[in-house]
């Protein structure tokens, strides 16, 4: 068995994951891991599967556009090889929530993605959320995944200086922080 | 991953509703500290001081960077002075009391607590000493913070001490007189006091606690406040049905439980960070002179025109009891005073109800039956009789004994000044009207001194 990973794109409507996943089933693929989302009515999703031996990539992806297409379904699809490697920084990371809010702006993200990659940091999961401050307002989380040694308060300064310049307020805190609020676990 | 509504609540927390850890205390025992040498017995506290605390204000800021939650207080409690400095007499006592001041200003900490001395049963030589030292050691030290406990539930009311107490708040208030009776602010006299308060001016480390452990104190009034507006604002239930004072109580605890978890996992962290156990979460909402931080002001939002009106007593119950609840839940370490404190000037709102007339010391009185602490931060006339004092002391007191809980007091009587002036403090003391103390002698009651007996234990209606 080798694994893939299929992802695919297009507009959401009931029954888009139960034609897909038929099709994966038929292609002889066990699915092992699903990540889902709709975005502004665009159904998007990773399907990371277990294929018979001798599947290539390519014929997985031509028999899955088919199918899709005879169920008309109207999605964009891509398979590649997936590996189990994760990027880990060349060192052990720990999990970090970045807020940054302020008035809505093109290019807020670049912004202060780039001081992310700076430092090697990744972006594990960004969830943008407008309007709910008020209009033209905005709320970037990342999530992010932070080299320990880093200098949190350089880290903390620089995306500051970034946040400010463009009247933005930005929050650096653990996960942990959020976890122990909110949820209740046994240990 | 996070949900949307995780992050943007403590968002909110922390920058509209005045969320922090409002102080990590070191507790430091002094017991191998001992000695019948006063220089050796001070050289040994400043050396053990200065091994443990000194890097107590920079972990505390490291961590409170960390999760981006400030820890705005850094604090010192030491074993009873009284105890340890047993062989001194006051003049040894007011040195002490300044090695201790410049500990704590060498360790960076603004409060330094224990010069404490537990007289509910009687006094001993370093008992007296201590107590007699007190307005010196008051006017002359700015961190150090005293505590006498004269009365507990198991042995009854001390009333020599307390009568002594009466005459010392009046001489400490007058020793600082310059700062409007300042020392005083400095000085709780306790009904059972508990052994791991990280609050101040009640904070000591008492004898059956570990050679050094971090006690944390999590406040949070303004985050009880918007939580409890925005379900009045809701104007029903989770389950869409009529909002009641049981839902009420079910919102402050579930708030109770959050921020009681902020100060555990600081707390827990900090004390890792520097090798030392971990001792309690004390969940008080304690609030601070600033707007929107202000316990009062959770009594308008339970339906109250202010903080005095009738129903104050039954609120402060609700809530007392819904914060305990939540922090139970959220801490297996939970101690110190845990509850709801009243004091009139460091609250903005209950000072404002203190200050038209809306509050009296009657009403706090009666209030403190039923909160965490008691009479708090009350600036009361500069000319009332040390007896008067005495028999507010002794009514506190008795409210702790019967009722097995802490109570306290903490008077200023302002030099100089009378009902209807104000006295400023500063900083997280606030300022104060002078509230009126009840007409009356109670000096004839106060001069048999002697002991109010320990309550019977059975029988209780």
């Amino acid at each position: 068995m080798q694994k893939y990973t299929a992802s695919f794109l297009g507009k959401d409507c009931p029954g888009v994951v139960a034609t897909v996943s038929r099709l994966l089933g038929e292609a002889g693929c066990n699915i092992v891991e699903v990540s889902q989302t709709i975005l502004a009515g665009q159904f998007a999703a990773i399907f990371a599967v277990q294929a018979p031996d001798g599947l290539q990539p390519v014929t997985l992806r031509l028999q899955l556009c088919e199918g899709l297409q005879a169920a008309g379904v109207d999605l964009s699809v891509l398979v590649r090889p997936a590996t189990d490697e994760h990027w880990s920084g060349g060192s052990d990371c720990e999990p970090f929530v970045i807020s940054v809010d302020g008035p809505d702006q093109p290019g807020l993200i670049a912004l202060m993605s780039r001081v992310f990659a700076r430092h090697r940091i990744n972006i594990e999961s960004l969830k943008a959320i407008l309007g709910e401050g008020g209009e033209h307002h905005a709320l970037f989380v990342f999530e992010v995944q932070v080299p320990e040694s880093i200098d949190l308060g350089r880290l903390r300064r620089e995306l500051t200086c970034e946040a400010q310049s463009r009247s933005l307020r930005v929050s650096v805190q653990h996960r942990d922080i959020f976890e122990a609020v909110h949820r209740v676990s046994p240990t | 991953m996070l949900s949307e509504r995780e992050v943007t609540s403590i968002l909110n927390m922390l920058r509209n509703e005045h969320l922090d850890v409002r102080t990590i205390t070191l507790g430091v025992s002094l017991f191998d500290c001992v000695s019948h040498d006063l220089d050796l017995f001070i050289g040994n506290v400043q050396a053990k001081l200065r091994r443990y605390a000194a890097q107590l204000v920079h972990v505390c800021n490291e961590v409170g960077d960390r999760y981006g939650i400030p820890v705005v207080n850094k604090r010192i409690s030491v074993s009873p002075i009284a105890v340890v400095g047993a062989p001194f007499g006051p003049d040894g006592m007011v040195r002490i009391c300044c090695a201790l001041d410049a500990a704590a200003q060498e360790a960076g900490v603004d409060f330094l607590g224990g010069f404490t001395a537990l007289v509910e049963k009687g006094f001993t030589c370093g008992d007296r000493a201590l107590i007699e030292a007190l307005p010196e050691a008051l006017s002359q030290t700015e961190r150090i913070c005293s505590s006498i406990n004269v009365a507990s539930s198991r042995s009854g009311i001390n009333m020599d001490a307390v009568a002594l107490m009466g005459e010392q708040i009046r001489r400490t208030a007058q020793a600082t007189a310059d700062r409007g009776g300042i020392g005083c602010a400095k000085l709780v006299v306790f009904a059972n006091i508990p052994q791991d308060v990280p609050f101040m001016a009640g904070a000591y480390l008492g004898v059956g606690e570990p050679d050094v452990v971090i006690n944390v104190g999590v406040s949070g009034p303004g985050v009880v406040r918007k939580a409890i507006d925005r379900a009045v604002a809701a104007g029903h239930n989770n389950r869409g049905g009529r909002l009641t004072l049981l839902d009420l109580a079910e919102v402050i605890k579930r708030t109770a439980y959050k921020v009681t978890r902020v100060g555990e996992i600081i707390g827990g962290e900090v004390a890792r960070r520097l090798g030392i156990p971990f001792g309690v979460a004390d969940l008080s909402l304690a609030p601070t002179p600033a707007v929107g931080d202000s316990v009062g002001e959770i009594f308008q939002s339970l339906g109250l025109s202010s903080i005095g009106a009738p129903g104050s007593t039954a609120v402060l119950a609700m809530l007392n009891d819904a914060v305990k609840k939540g922090g139970a839940f959220a801490s297996s370490s939970v101690g110190g005073l845990s509850g709801a404190f009243i004091p009139v000037s460091e609250d903005s709102s209950i000072e404002a109800a203190a200050t038209s007339g809306l509050l009296s010391l009657e009403k706090l009185e009666a209030m403190t039956s039923v909160c965490s602490v008691g009479l708090d931060m009350i600036a009361i006339p500069g000319d009332t009789p040390a007896t008067s004092i005495a028999g507010l002391i002794a009514d506190e007191m008795a409210i702790g004994m019967i009722n097995h809980k802490t109570t306290a007091v903490r008077v200023i009587p302002v030099p100089g000044k009378g009902v209807g002036e104000a006295v400023s403090f500063g900083g997280l003391l606030g300022k104060a009207a002078i509230m009126s103390v009840p007409q009356g002698d109670a000096s004839a009651f106060i001069g048999f001194g002697g002991r109010i007996p320990a309550p019977i234990h059975s029988l209780k209606n």
